[in-house]
């Protein structure tokens, strides 16, 4: 959470960390970062009521970014110790990496799609796309055991056991697998791009 | 690069000859039982050679290629393929293509082309010490490599398959630099054989760019290569760069170096060399108290608020709290030493409480035993046993320094390496020894490290992490 914040900071964010639902409800950009579990994540924010406050925001307009477990609580749900429901804003679920090669994915990997991607509009306002000015196959960290795949909603892809979705984007809601306070100037990149997302 | 499991077979089964001596023979059964073992997938190419074929030179084990054949296998056979009659008997098992080795230097390479085509013949090449070897092994060639090779090109053969046969059956990891010679001797493609033993040694052949193919014979017999999760680390070769990472030795707040963990000199101030790192490429930074007594945290501190990059930290980490409190400070993972050879269950349970992507071990190895204390005292723990157990126990990643090398610039220790990541699957940081920049192509091309480290190099800046990142990628391997 430290790390998050410091980076918005440092990519040009006046920011406030914050538990409080009203607050959460009447901002104009959020940033909902995670790590550890989806079902204990999601629980809290079920019992603190931040999940109602963050879909009243979005509702409202607001753009909000998930990071990492952020990310992955975006989504319809998550197989993560059976199945649990997610923020449902994204379509899609998340399940565990499947495959030979060892979980979780701990590193840096590329990514692409990024500037293959256009502009998304939503009624009247225009979002600048997550990864303008980032070239195709630019490595982010990545630290992960469970991932959405080919998800509609997706804008940027990795491999690692096959394909998964690196970033989604539906509107004014963003989500990034990949953790961009950790990610240098690239991730930097990424948080001012959602920043300036007006 | 096509993965071609290799059969060798003698009185009708599946065995390994250890320098192709007879003598040594080692039998693994029956060729389609082994072939089921190793979820061969259909489709595959597969290396055949009859060995009692290649002592008495006519073809014997005609049936089992026959069967293998059927089995929607592409099959190149070879083992004492003297006459075209022999090479038209093995075609007529089904076999795709002969490989010949003799008949390679001999004027029977000109008509078996010229009868069956260039496509379906495989000169095959034993070098031993940058020699030409034929016959079984036994005879020194006529012809050098170049000379070979020029006659290769001429008959338009696309592929050769080249053994280094002092390297073969041995597991020590494959010749990458005869490979790498042949780049620059012709542009015809290398089937690699010989000393495979983990799936980093396929992905390091597959960058040399030259190679078409990798015959792996006793890799896969024995279980230390899965064909799945080979293909599946080639298929993302590109995608996951390996990783440069500085590493600050700190005492009283300042980045320190010295020899084999001793004399140890000043080498700035950590949160410049931290930012410096960093604009430079860093992939990750590794801060490591060198007294172990965690007096460090508040450089730590300062230095995680300085960077956007993964930071780890290690020295002197004894519990669970100390794993947390270094957590809190700012680092993303904490490398445990002393306290988890005293009490390896820590491993276990730092695993469970912040996950397995936060447990680093760090393994100081001396003369293959884990060192402790900073090098100061030795244990009688194996080295590559402990960092076995360690995965076991829920480590994320390991560390492995050299304290033989470190800080003498004499190069990683690449058996040392490579006797670790053969054996584990996660990933491991080459520490200790660094000095020029070839070092770092051949500790992760040859000792399979996943992330190369440096400290005092990059200190004195006698180069840069800029200078080892194009290094690489001029090598093949990706970077980010």
């Amino acid at each position: 959470m430290a790390n998050i914040a410091r980076a918005l900071r440092a990519a040009g964010a006046g920011l406030r960390v914050t538990r409080d639902a009203s607050a959460i409800a009447n901002a104009e950009k959020l940033v909902l970062p995670g790590v550890g579990s989806f079902i204990a994540a999601m629980q809290w924010l079920t019992e603190t009521r931040i999940d109602a406050a963050i879909r009243e925001a979005v509702s409202r307009g607001a753009a909000l970014l998930g990071i990492c477990v952020g990310h992955q609580l975006l989504f319809e749900s998550s197989e993560e110790m059976g199945t649990t429901n997610g923020l449902g804003l994204l379509r899609g679920d998340v399940r565990r990496f499947e495959g030979p090669l060892p979980v979780p994915q701990i590193g840096w990997n590329r990514v692409c799609g990024g500037q293959a991607i256009l502009p998304v509009r939503t009624g009247e306002i225009a979002c600048p796309p997550l990864f303008d000015g980032i070239a195709n196959g630019t490595a982010f960290y990545f630290v992960h055991s469970f991932a959405a795949r080919g998800v509609a909603s997706e804008i940027a892809t990795a491999e690692y056991n096959g394909p998964f979705t690196a970033a989604a984007q539906q509107g004014r809601v963003f989500g990034v697998q990949f953790h961009p306070e950790k990610s240098s100037t690239a991730g930097l990149r990424v948080l001012r791009n959602f920043i300036a997302c007006s | 690069m096509q993965l071609i499991p290799s059969l060798d077979l003698l009185n009708g089964r599946v065995v390994r000859l250890t320098h192709g001596d007879f003598a040594t023979a080692k039998v693994y059964g029956d060729a389609e039982q082994v072939l089921d073992t190793l979820a061969v997938p259909r489709g595959a190419r597969l290396h055949v050679v009859d060995l009692e074929a290649s002592r008495s030179g006519r073809p014997i084990e005609t049936s089992i290629v026959r069967r293998l054949a059927q089995r929607d296998l592409i099959v190149q056979v070879g083992g004492g393929i003297r006459s075209l009659d022999d090479a038209r008997r093995w075609l007529d098992c089904g076999a795709e293509r002969i490989v010949v080795g003799t008949a390679a230097t001999t004027a029977l390479l000109d008509a078996l082309v010229e009868t069956f085509g260039p496509q379906r013949i495989v000169p095959a090449i034993d070098v031993r010490d940058g020699v030409v070897r034929t016959e079984g092994w036994l005879r020194e060639s006529a012809m050098t490599m170049r000379e070979l090779f020029t006659r290769v090109e001429s008959l338009a053969i696309p592929e050769a398959l080249v053994t280094d046969i002092s390297k073969d059956g041995a597991l020590r990891g494959p010749s990458f630099s005869l490979y790498r010679e042949l780049r620059s001797i012709t542009r015809v493609k290398i089937i690699a054989s010989g000393g495979v033993a983990a799936s980093s040694d396929l992905a390091s052949l597959a960058r040399l760019g030259n190679i078409s193919g990798c015959v792996i014979g006793k890799a896969l017999l024995e279980g230390r290569i899965d064909l799945r999760e080979a293909a599946a680390r080639l298929a993302a070769r590109n995608a996951v760069p390996e990783r440069v990472i500085p590493c600050l030795d700190v005492r009283d707040g300042r980045v320190v170096k010295g020899v084999s963990f001793a004399n140890i000199r000043d080498a700035g101030d950590p949160v410049e060399c931290a930012m410096r790192y960093e604009a430079e490429g860093a992939d990750e930074l590794v801060i490591l108290d060198i007294d172990g007594a965690r007096s460090s945290i508040d450089t730590v501190r300062r230095v995680a608020e300085s960077i956007f990059i993964p930071l780890t930290v290690g020295g002197g980490i004894r519990s669970v709290e100390d794993f947390r409190e270094t957590l809190r400070a700012g680092a993303d993972r904490v490398a445990i030493n002393t306290a988890a050879l005293r009490r390896p269950e820590l491993i276990a349970e730092c695993s469970a409480e912040f996950g397995v992507q936060a447990v680093v071990l760090s393994c100081d190895a001396k003369g293959g035993l884990c060192a402790i204390r900073g090098g100061k005292e030795l244990t009688d723990v194996d080295a590559v046993e402990w960092c076995r157990r360690a995965e076991e126990l829920g480590a994320g990643e390991i560390l492995l320094t050299s304290v033989d090398r470190d800080g003498t610039n004499a190069g990683f220790d690449i058996e040392l390496l490579r006797a670790v990541t053969s054996r584990v699957r996660i990933g491991v940081i080459a520490s200790g020894g660094a000095g020029r920049l070839d070092d770092f192509r051949d500790a992760i091309e040859a000792g399979g490290a996943r992330a190369v480290l440096a400290a005092s190099l990059f200190h004195d800046r006698v180069l840069t992490v800029g200078d080892v990142k194009r290094h690489l990628e001029a090598e093949g391997i990706p970077v980010r």
